[in-house]
């Protein structure tokens, strides 16, 4: 039963990787938490429900309604929500305090389009059983599987090789410096949003698919659970959040597996204090590039 | 005595009459209504909200000095700290002469109260924690069946089935731990009704209302490999339950509590529903004209099958109007109508109500009739034989 479970716990944790993701890119370049990053995850699911019903969509084209959906809501909150505040001065709350605002909105919106229920996703995907003897795996958790790696290895490839990517990284370790060397910053920052909004919106499209479930409150305890897993990988770091990811993900599969289903958030959040306490950076976090 | 203060109370005195009296031409009786029409279980109220507007197109005129049916109708949105606030402004600012609801066991535990101390009827549609409304009487009621009257005939109905082909030794029991009634029957009502009958229970595993994935508790209720599975928790939880269930390639019979009595549980659940033994006194498919007549006309209309959620607030309505009419109260002295209407409802004995059949209060207040046990075939809730 430990690998069956080891397993659930690795297909629960790659879609809280995917979504974190998104929320450490984010805070690499601007050093803000965006609160409503669950909520751009809710409306990735939205949107794939939308293109699944509507026009009939498979799972991979309902992944990429979801991202594009997901990535058009992201770049519109960073305009109207972020950017006129930045520019007003160097308080560090106000985004933040906005970004609240922004997911309460969306939510409030979504509970009126759709009503406030889990809607099932319609999808064929799931009834695929593979048998392993040890341990079963499903049609859906194998997609999941699937995406999320190719995602990040997509994103790594991207952050690494291209010249955007180049610049994000730059922008992240100095946004000032990065600005008087030529970059132009507001656009790496709208490029950021779309791609941290994307993957979140992919990581929507998958919960919607394997736990086939989508709710407007949906959002909420994905943001939360972002928080603990960026800070337990290290803020700012990607492969921290892929990592975090797996871990809470496992970690929250086992608590509930040997223990009780009331242990499941005491244990993911006792978990985020414990690595808090002892690496305070977080496994993967530099240390440096926090200093401003 | 001086000419001034008797004129002026003589005045005062003129204008209370005039006032009672204009009263008495305009006064309808106002019963609250305190139900969940958005958060958790508004699945439940968006029904009760069509029920309700169906009764009252129906039944709204009560004729006589009680006139029309008003109703005072607040969303709770299932939390508990709203109940207590709503169920206050009903008693204290609306002035009304009963209340019904609220919707979940959770909250009437907390709103009960405020009705003893408010003296005021307050009858729960479909709240089925036992104990409740004995904590709190001689005020609240109850219209649905505890639990604990519905579990033995469904467990034995269950058992019967079972036993011709693979007679069941042990369960697991699914819990949801955040819902009241779901909670307090698995831990309280159904170990000893399966002990009773010679069951054990090898486990019990528990998860949350709104929670997704189920992966890890079947995966351990799996490797326990019990004959049968109990599922005790709302409809939305038990069809992902099931569904996962039969995705790990758990075959085991199912039955569900009270909370899986709704018709998106096989919606929602689809082919793994098949075979889920469940007990209700009100199924939308139940063949009875009166019934059947009552459903058609709601899914005409709104396009949903009904739930018990429905169904039984339009009987609790349905008693409440007949309360109204037999005590003949008016809304004019509030206090005095609180009480004639908790009398009438503590007298309930067989009264029949359209869609449930007769009803009876016993002693402490809840409502007793006889449940029948259900079983989802081809994806429909059909009576047992």
């Amino acid at each position: 039963m430990f690998l069956q479970q080891l397993a659930n716990g690795v297909m629960l944790g790659s879609t809280y990787a995917l979504a974190a993701i998104g929320y450490t890119l984010i805070f690499g370049v601007l050093r803000l938490l965006h609160l409503a990053h669950g909520e751009v995850f809710m409306i990735g699911a939205f949107a794939g429900l939308q293109a699944a019903l509507i026009w009939h969509f498979g799972p991979l084209l309902a992944l990429i309604a979801g991202a594009l959906g997901a990535a058009i809501v992201g770049v519109l909150i960073e305009v109207i929500a972020f950017r006129p505040i930045r520019r007003r001065g160097n308080s560090h709350l106000a985004p933040i305090v906005s970004t609240v605002g922004v997911g309460l909105v969306l939510q409030e919106v979504m509970t009126k389009l759709f009503g406030s229920e889990q809607i099932a996703f319609p999808s064929g995907l799931q009834k695929q059983v593979f048998d392993l003897g040890f341990m079963s795996v499903t049609g859906s958790q194998l997609f999941i599987l699937g995406t999320a790696a190719v995602s990040m290895i997509a994103l790594h490839q991207f952050v690494t090789h291209t010249r955007y990517g180049m610049a994000m990284r730059a922008t992240s370790e100095n946004i000032h410096v990065a600005a008087i060397l030529g970059i132009n910053v507001d656009a790496i920052i709208l490029v950021t949003f779309a791609v941290a909004s994307a993957l979140a919106g992919v990581a929507g499209v998958l919960v919607g698919l394997n736990f086939n479930a989508i709710s407007p409150f949906m959002g909420f305890d994905m943001g939360i659970k972002g928080m603990a897993i960026i800070v337990i990988g290290g803020l700012g770091s990607i492969y921290g959040a892929m990592a975090g990811g797996l871990i809470l993900g496992i970690a929250e599969v086992l608590s509930v597996a040997y223990l009780a289903s009331s242990f499941r958030d005491a244990f993911a959040f006792g978990l985020m204090v414990l690595i808090l306490i002892i690496r305070p950076r977080g496994l993967f976090g530099t240390g440096i590039g926090t200093a401003r | 005595m001086p000419l001034y203060p008797m004129l002026g109370r003589s005045v005062v005195l003129a204008l209370a009459i005039t006032g009672s009296s204009v009263g008495a031409a305009t006064a309808d009786v106002t019963i609250g209504v305190l139900t969940p029409l958005s958060g958790k279980g508004a699945s439940y109220g968006q029904q009760q909200k069509n029920a309700i507007a169906m009764f009252l197109e129906k039944y709204g005129d009560i004729g006589g000095p009680a006139g029309k049916l008003q109703l005072v109708t607040y969303d709770t949105r299932g939390d508990n700290a709203e109940a207590i606030n709503l169920t206050r402004k009903l008693i204290d600012s609306d002035q009304v002469l009963a209340i019904i609801g609220p919707q979940f066991s959770g909250e009437a535990e907390v709103s009960f109260p405020l009705a003893v101390r408010g003296q005021t009827p307050i009858i729960t549609p479909m709240a089925a924690k036992a104990g409740i409304t004995a904590a709190n009487r001689p005020w609240a009621f109850r219209f649905a069946l505890t639990t604990e009257k519905v579990y033995g005939p469904l467990l034995d109905a269950w058992l019967k089935k079972q036993a011709a082909s693979k007679p069941i030794k042990d369960v697991v029991i699914f819990v949801d731990l955040k819902d009241a009634v779901s909670n307090y029957d698995a831990k309280t009502v159904f170990p000893p009704l399966l002990k009773e009958r010679g069951i054990k229970v090898a486990d019990t595993i528990s998860f949350q209302t709104g929670d997704i994935d189920f992966s890890a508790q079947v995966t351990r209720a799996k490797s326990l490999e019990p004959d049968g599975v109990i599922v005790s928790s709302l409809f939305s939880e038990a069809a992902h339950v099931v569904d996962e269930m039969r995705k790990q390639g758990m075959n085991q019979p199912v039955v569900g509590a009270i909370g899986i009595n709704h018709p998106r549980f096989i919606t929602v659940g689809g082919t793994a529903t098949e075979g889920v033994f469940a007990a209700s006194d009100f199924f939308s498919e139940n063949p009875k004209p009166e019934v059947a007549e009552w459903a058609a006309e709601f899914v005409k209309r709104f396009g949903d099958r009904p739930s018990n959620a429905a169904g039984e607030i339009y009987d609790t309505l349905y008693l409440m109007r007949e309360c109204i009419k037999s005590t003949g109260v008016t809304g004019n002295n509030v206090k005095e109508d609180r009480v004639k209407l908790r009398d009438c409802w503590a007298g309930l004995k067989d009264a029949e109500a359209p869609l449930t059949g007769a009803t009876s209060m016993d002693k402490n207040g809840d409502g007793t009739r006889i449940p029948t046990v259900l079983e989802v075939k081809d994806g429909k809730f059909t009576v047992v034989q």
